[in-house]
């Protein structure tokens, strides 16, 4: 099979996972709805499994990293997306976000997907010819892609405190629980979002510019993300803020971190646009 | 007054404030464009220019408030490190045993329960739960009870501070580049060498080599072959290219970029034929080289060629720039040593000439194309000095480190406090811990099982 072929399968079934989660969010009934939340997950893993093999068909076709022109990154991150989802719903039973989450997730496929994407693959210009892009751009994007299942945590988080506040019955998990698990994604996510953003980007940084640090924009922009995580764990770990306040932080992290990989290559020049 | 002020910076407040505003600031200096010239910032925010280079806006990371605002940030990490680490210490290598029931009680994870042995016979018992568990474990009588306080992963309690600690290392290695660092860059042509200002030694270009991707247009990879020259000796010879620097006596060399003479380029010409259009050629030619044109019998020569074509005002033609703005080409068509046509060709202006020649006049050249030449004539190498980086990749590991430490490895605690009764033991036990309460609650409550079930 093509490389469009799998991704289009990929896309079909992660579609298929959005309308099995969408029936999910009105369905009342305990034993239907346990058996919804697991047809959900393994629809997406089918449509998780046939974009690896699109990734790999890539990586192989191309010779090269398979995110190093928009169309990649965007399916490199919607997969990377997925795949910690589907790690957090098998952790802490979260089945009620893959709603929200798939229309992330599809969202990034169907721009990826857009014919504002050139999709053919071009040769490796030499400054991206090294194993660090590997490392450098797949962790950081791990990273985010926790990030963005703290972000939708924390939206429901949001939603659920202020239900909790009207008195209303708390539909699926409350808001503390949520909180709880949005936290623990950003404890996945800052960890490899400070390796593959800041770290493992000066090294490459130096190796191929000479200078591990230049104040271009998309260093900035990370820093700006980094910081506002590191806001996040000192008001929460030294202040004890929690809840809605917290999730507002996170809320506001992720949109920098999606500003940070999007915006900055469309909006501000730099030395990174290539990425 | 220096209590006030100690507090005041030692704040998380403070740091909180800080980082809100360096990181709005940040974001100004990403939407100024940087370090341009002064011309181009009236361009851009017209009467407003003066006042952005005033706040110094236009190279702000460099500006003396930014770095003031980063330099008390880092006041604030260091003194906020400093008065929660002795503290921590304390509780680490002089903890006091202290505990009352009522407040162990208080805990989420706590339970009381009276044993059917006499205080040692528990305490032991305790003990040996705790180091089956990995737990080390202290131990003071105090009144007619015994304290216990069992501990791992002390190390947990620290991960913000080797955080912290990396933070200032990866700060003191970047104050030593900016500081210290020097770089500066080498235009090497082949065969020759030069000296690495400041290094103390030479390079010398043996070969720079061009590879392209199969379609011979996209760039593959450019690769210097360099020679380091110590007091006249070849001392090491090797390959750099992107991403593969050269690293010698603290200097680094990179292959940076290239320079392509524009006089050396090939240039394309067609030569056209109004009454026999079927002859029509196309040939590829260097400045001062001549090619037979096999089918009309005729001789092109290209005699000069100009970039950025100008002629003054006595008829002197030059190159205004190096930039490829009018590129002319003078070329002569002649049969047997008799010119026919001579003069100028313009790339922009294929239709207009500066050519003369009666004797073909329907016979044309135009200029069709530049092909810069297969491969370039100058490697542009940067050399760096900086000695602020073995800081830097000290301080990445301590932060990666302290993060997963933070994380990764929580520190537990669970206090005892055993009171005898008679033979009989009163047994009340809380479990401490602030990051991963699931796996210490079951912890906990395997460790109270297996006390019950000794009862």
């Amino acid at each position: 099979m093509s490389e469009t072929t799998l991704f289009k399968v990929a896309l079909a079934l992660y579609a298929c996972a959005l309308a099995i989660y969408l029936i999910y969010q009105f369905i009342y009934q305990f034993r239907t709805k346990e058996k919804l939340g697991l047809a959900g997950w393994s629809a997406a893993l089918l449509g998780l499994l046939a974009h690896t093999a699109a990734l790999i068909h890539r990586t192989v076709a191309s010779g090269h990293a398979p995110f190093t022109n928009m169309y990649e990154s965007l399916s490199f991150l919607a997969w990377a997306c997925l795949a910690a989802y589907l790690v957090i719903d098998r952790v802490f039973k979260i089945p009620r976000a893959g709603f929200l989450f798939l229309i992330v997730v599809l969202a990034l496929m169907l721009l990826a997907n857009s014919p504002l994407m050139p999709k053919e693959i071009t040769p490796l210009v030499p400054a991206l010819q090294s194993y660090w892009l590997w490392l450098h751009v797949s962790i950081t994007l791990l990273g985010e892609a926790f990030f963005a299942v703290a972000f939708i945590t924390s939206l429901m988080c949001l939603a659920a405190a202020s239900r909790e506040k009207k008195g209303g019955q708390p539909s699926g998990l409350s808001a503390e629980k949520l909180d709880a698990i949005s936290y623990r994604c950003v404890a996945v996510g800052f960890p490899l979002f400070t390796l593959g953003g800041l770290v493992l980007g000066m090294v490459w940084a130096y190796k191929a510019w000479g200078t591990y640090w230049s104040w271009d924009p998309k260093e900035v922009w990370s820093l700006i993300t980094w910081f506002i995580f590191a806001l996040y764990l000192h008001t929460r770990l030294v202040m004890g803020w929690k809840g809605k306040r917290s999730a507002v932080i996170v809320i506001i992290g992720f949109l920098l971190a999606l500003f940070t990989y999007f915006g900055v290559n469309y909006l501000l020049a730099g030395l990174h646009s290539y990425a | 007054m220096i209590q006030s002020i100690l507090r005041f910076l030692s704040s998380v407040k403070l740091a909180i404030t800080l980082i809100i505003i360096i990181v709005v600031v940040s974001v100004l200096g990403t939407l100024i464009p940087q370090e341009r010239s002064v011309g181009e910032y009236y361009g851009r925010y017209g009467g407003l220019a003066p006042l952005l280079m005033r706040l110094q806006l236009t190279n702000l990371y460099h500006s003396a408030w930014y770095i003031a605002l980063l330099a008390l940030l880092t006041l604030n990490t260091v003194t906020c490190t400093l008065t929660r680490l002795s503290p921590k210490l304390r509780k680490t290598f002089r903890p006091r045993l202290e505990a009352e029931a009522k407040t162990l009680l208080a805990v989420k994870d706590s339970d009381s329960l009276k044993m059917n042995s006499n205080l040692e016979v528990t305490a032991a018992a305790v003990r040996q739960a705790l180091a089956g568990r990995r737990y080390k474990a202290r131990q003071r009588a105090e009144g007619g009870g015994i304290i216990i306080f069992g501990r791992k992963k002390v190390l947990g309690w620290f991960g913000s501070d080797i955080v912290h600690l990396g933070l200032l290392v990866i700060l003191a290695g970047a104050i030593i580049s900016s500081l210290t660092g020097f770089r500066t860059f080498l235009k090497l042509e082949k065969g020759k060498a030069q000296a690495v200002p400041r290094a103390g030694f030479v390079v010398r270009l043996d070969r720079f080599d061009t590879d392209y991707y199969p379609d011979r247009h996209n760039v593959k990879d450019w690769k210097s072959r360099l020679t380091v020259i110590e007091a006249g000796r070849d001392v090491r010879s090797e390959v750099i290219e992107v991403n593969r620097p050269l690293a010698h006596r603290g200097f680094v060399l990179y292959q940076s970029s290239y320079v392509q003479e524009i006089k050396s380029s090939l240039i394309v010409l067609e030569v056209l034929s109004s009454a026999s259009p079927e002859r029509a050629q196309t040939v590829s030619l260097r400045p001062g080289q001549s090619v037979a044109l096999d089918k009309t019998g005729l001789t092109l020569s290209l005699l000069r060629f100009e970039p950025d074509f100008v002629r003054d005002n006595g008829g002197l033609i030059s190159s205004r720039s190096e930039e490829l703005n009018n590129p002319a080409a003078q070329v002569t068509l002649s049969r047997a040593g008799e010119n026919l046509v001579s003069g100028w060709v313009f790339a922009r202006f294929p239709e207009f000439s500066m050519t003369h020649g009666s004797k073909a006049s329907d016979t044309k050249v135009i200029f069709r194309d530049i092909q810069p030449g297969i491969s370039p004539d100058f490697s542009i190498i940067e050399a760096a000095q900086d000695k602020g980086v073995p800081l830097i990749w000290v301080g990445c590991g301590l932060l990666m480190t302290g993060l997963c430490i933070a994380f990764y490895w929580p520190t537990r605690e669970v206090r005892f406090l055993l009171e005898g009764k008679k033979d009989k033991t009163v047994v009340t036990a809380a479990a401490l811990g602030s990051k991963n309460r699931e796996a210490l609650s079951s912890e906990f409550a395997g460790l109270w099982k297996e006390l019950k079930d000794q009862t």
